[in-house]
């Protein structure tokens, strides 16, 4: 008998010993979650300004409309069905099969706005309810249903995150900390005000102020629009920078997007063409190469040389654009007329090693670093990994890759008194400054050099390839340069190409550099002539548009002369 | 006889401690009661609040929007253009003295070609029996 007693009593210990030790956790931490909750307090994502802190993007709250089909009654939920249908356009028959079905929460319609959602609200439907979000909401941009700067600021999609563009670069700065409260509730699910609470405020994210200029980058984009429908170009971009401190004041892609609608939009179209798409820069690497060989004293803007049209290099035959001779030319005609072969002769004139050297202080060996998400470039190779024909297409810009920021970048030197400014698009995180932005500026060629070349860049508008970017009142006070270049498919250069233009001014006193880049123009008329697909007729009016609209805004006059 | 009167007074005296403690007891209970119901209605009051607050921030984000909508670029730009004005770009920006270039000309022929004719022909030959290979020089302007 007591045998017996004791094995019942032990099994009763036993499980209760089960229970209360072992499972103790698991069924503590269950009760809690009845009646604790643990409510997250969103931190308010930071805005973004441009340089005269118009704010480019704002939190707006929108609303999801939900049903819990098990709480509507079926003789309501035709009315229900209805009502939403009205209310929020939505499909009434859609609603109908949701509101049948078994379901405990569906989602009607995500994020609407304020007014349809209290239109809802003053319905007082059963079962429907309203969640709150926030949302990001972007300034229009040009006619077509895009947003301003779409490509550089990115979006924040349904969770929060940042994605591409400075949404997707300072994405941990802008979006903050969440705070959140823990609390009892009672069976009515209400907060029960004398149990214990804990509370963590939420740190709010940092607001970024950029060098960006609204109205500049509008202009921007209208142009380039505008440029890239008349060339029937594939795309095209713009960049400008400021030459003394490398800040972006605008940065356009074409086409571009909604980013106020990016779930209906083509996820190829949020590909930034600017710093993500890398090319063969042509002639304008013209500039970093003759710079470098003035700055070296191989050769000077005067230095006369021979160009019978083409040059042998490293087994293969390399020809001017034209396949002309042009006999005996100097430097600056070299540049003006954009000649292949003596763009080579002062590549071998200040020599290999030196010419890498250039291509490194110019910033064309490395990443440029600007602040946006997802920089793609395809670095040269090593110096002594780079065959003598390498050398010489690269000291024209062919078989060398680039994106538009280091290419703008390099040129900026010129524009810059011979440093390099690093390119950066936000000036402040919070109040902190960037410390890109206090960074030395490094010293590329001299300022010597860079004044011979802007007087060499200076001659490529008045009398060379850049005759169509001429701006009345600053014909003697405008520098740049043209860029043309085959593109490559599988080893092979093709026919279509892309084009670009370069330029600053006023030339002694640069308030702004800006680089057009136009892919695969084909341009009216180019079928019979294709010449019209250069730069100077596809990238160069768009260049002029915008300085013109820049000259007005920032009241830019011309040097005396 | 006094003595057991002062002794009865006492035992209802001490029902009378009682009584006294109970009501006591009774009214700390309503007390408490009452504030919890106060604090509990304060906190019904403060999530309505809440909700109004909430709402109203609401409405100022969308304002705040349509504050910065109706200041951006295109905004303006529709604006202005339904007024009937347009950005004109200047004729001039200075007094100019006549420019040294003439601007109308296109651009300048290459210099005449002074490579005498049998360095020419000297280069063919080196180049044909060389076999060196064409390369398309892409680079135009």
């Amino acid at each position: 008998m007591f045998v017996v007693a004791v094995i019942l009593a032990g099994t009763v210990w036993s499980r209760l010993a089960y229970w209360q030790v072992a499972q103790h956790g698991r069924l503590a931490s269950a009760a809690q979650a009845q009646y604790r909750e643990f409510v997250e307090l969103p931190a308010l994502r930071g805005a973004i300004f441009d340089r005269n802190l118009t704010q480019l993007v704002v939190n707006t709250t929108v609303y999801s409309a939900f049903v819990s089909p098990d709480q509507v009654k079926p003789d309501d939920r035709d009315r229900v069905a209805t009502a939403l249908a009205t209310a929020l356009g939505v499909d009434r028959s859609k609603v109908m099969k949701t509101l049948a079905s078994s379901a405990k929460f569906a989602y009607i319609s995500r994020r609407v706005a304020k007014a349809k959602a209290d239109q809802l609200r003053a319905l007082k439907l059963p079962g429907v309810g309203l969640q709150e979000e926030t949302q990001r909401s972007y300034l229009p941009g040009i006619a077509g249903g895009t947003t301003l700067a779409a490509n550089l600021l990115g979006f924040v999609d349904w969770n929060g995150n940042g994605n591409y563009g400075l949404e997707g670069k300072y994405q941990k700065a802008l979006a903050g900390t969440p705070g959140y409260i823990s609390s009892y509730r009672d069976l009515a699910n209400r907060e029960i005000v004398l149990g214990t609470h804990t509370h963590q405020n939420p740190a709010n994210g940092l607001d970024l102020v950029t060098t960006l200029d609204a109205n500049i980058q509008y202009a921007a984009e209208q142009a380039l629009a505008d440029g890239v429908k008349r060339d029937n170009a594939e795309s095209g971009s713009v960049l400008i920078m400021d030459p003394a401190t490398g800040g972006i004041v605008a940065w356009a892609d074409y086409p571009s997007y909604n980013a106020n609608d990016f779930n209906h939009t083509d996820p190829a179209l949020f590909k930034d063409n600017v710093v993500s798409y890398v090319y063969e820069p042509g002639s304008v690497m013209k500039v970093v190469t003759l710079s470098g060989a003035i700055n070296a004293g191989a050769i000077a803007p005067g230095t006369v040389i021979n160009d019978p049209g083409v040059l042998s290099v490293g087994g293969y035959r390399i020809y001017d654009w034209d396949r002309r001779n042009h006999g005996n030319v100097d430097f600056t005609y070299v540049l003006a007329h954009s000649l292949n072969v003596g763009a080579m002769k002062a590549m071998l004139a200040e020599g290999h090693a030196a010419f890498y050297n250039n291509l490194q202080a110019f910033g064309l060996t490395q990443p440029s670093g600007v602040d946006v998400a997802g920089e793609n470039c395809l670095l040269p190779p090593k110096a002594d990994q780079m065959s003598d024909s390498q050398y010489a297409t690269a000291s024209f810009g062919q078989g060398i890759d680039v994106n538009m920021v280091q290419m703008l970048g390099a040129i900026n030197v010129v524009a810059n008194g011979g440093k390099y400014a690093p390119p950066h698009i936000v000036e402040r995180v919070g109040t902190q400054v960037n410390p890109v932005v206090l960074q030395p500026e490094r010293q590329a060629v001299t300022a010597a050099t860079a004044a011979k070349m802007t007087e060499m860049m200076k001659q490529v508008v008045q009398h060379g390839s850049g005759w169509t970017s001429r701006i009345r009142g600053f014909e003697l006070d405008q520098a740049g340069k043209t860029g043309t270049s085959q593109i490559p498919v599988n080893g092979e250069y093709t026919q279509d190409v892309w084009t670009s233009f370069v330029g600053f001014l006023p030339a002694q006193h640069p308030k702004f550099t800006m680089l057009v880049v136009i892919r695969k123009p084909h341009y009216p008329g180019s079928d019979r002539d294709w010449t019209l697909n250069d730069g100077y007729m596809t990238a160069e009016p768009i260049w002029k548009t915008i300085a013109q609209t820049i000259i007005v805004d920032w009241h830019i006059t011309p040097d005396p002369q | 006889m006094a003595g057991t009167v002062a002794a009865e007074r006492l035992r209802l005296n001490r029902f009378g401690h009682a009584y006294v403690g109970l009501g006591a007891v009774v009214i700390a209970l309503l007390f408490y009661l009452a504030l919890a119901a106060q604090i509990t209605q304060a906190s019904y009051d403060i999530t309505r609040l809440q909700d109004q607050q909430r709402q109203l921030v609401a409405e100022q984000d969308q304002l705040r929007y349509q504050e910065v909508t109706l200041h951006a670029p295109a905004q303006v730009q529709q604006q202005a253009a339904q007024s009937g004005m347009q950005r004109v770009v200047p004729n001039t920006y200075v007094a100019g003295q006549p420019v040294a270039i003439d601007l109308t000309a296109p651009v300048g022929a290459s210099p005449t070609d002074t490579t005498p004719l049998w360095l020419r022909a000297v280069a063919m030959v080196v180049n044909t029996v060389g076999g060196t290979r064409d390369v398309l020089a892409a680079s135009k302007h």
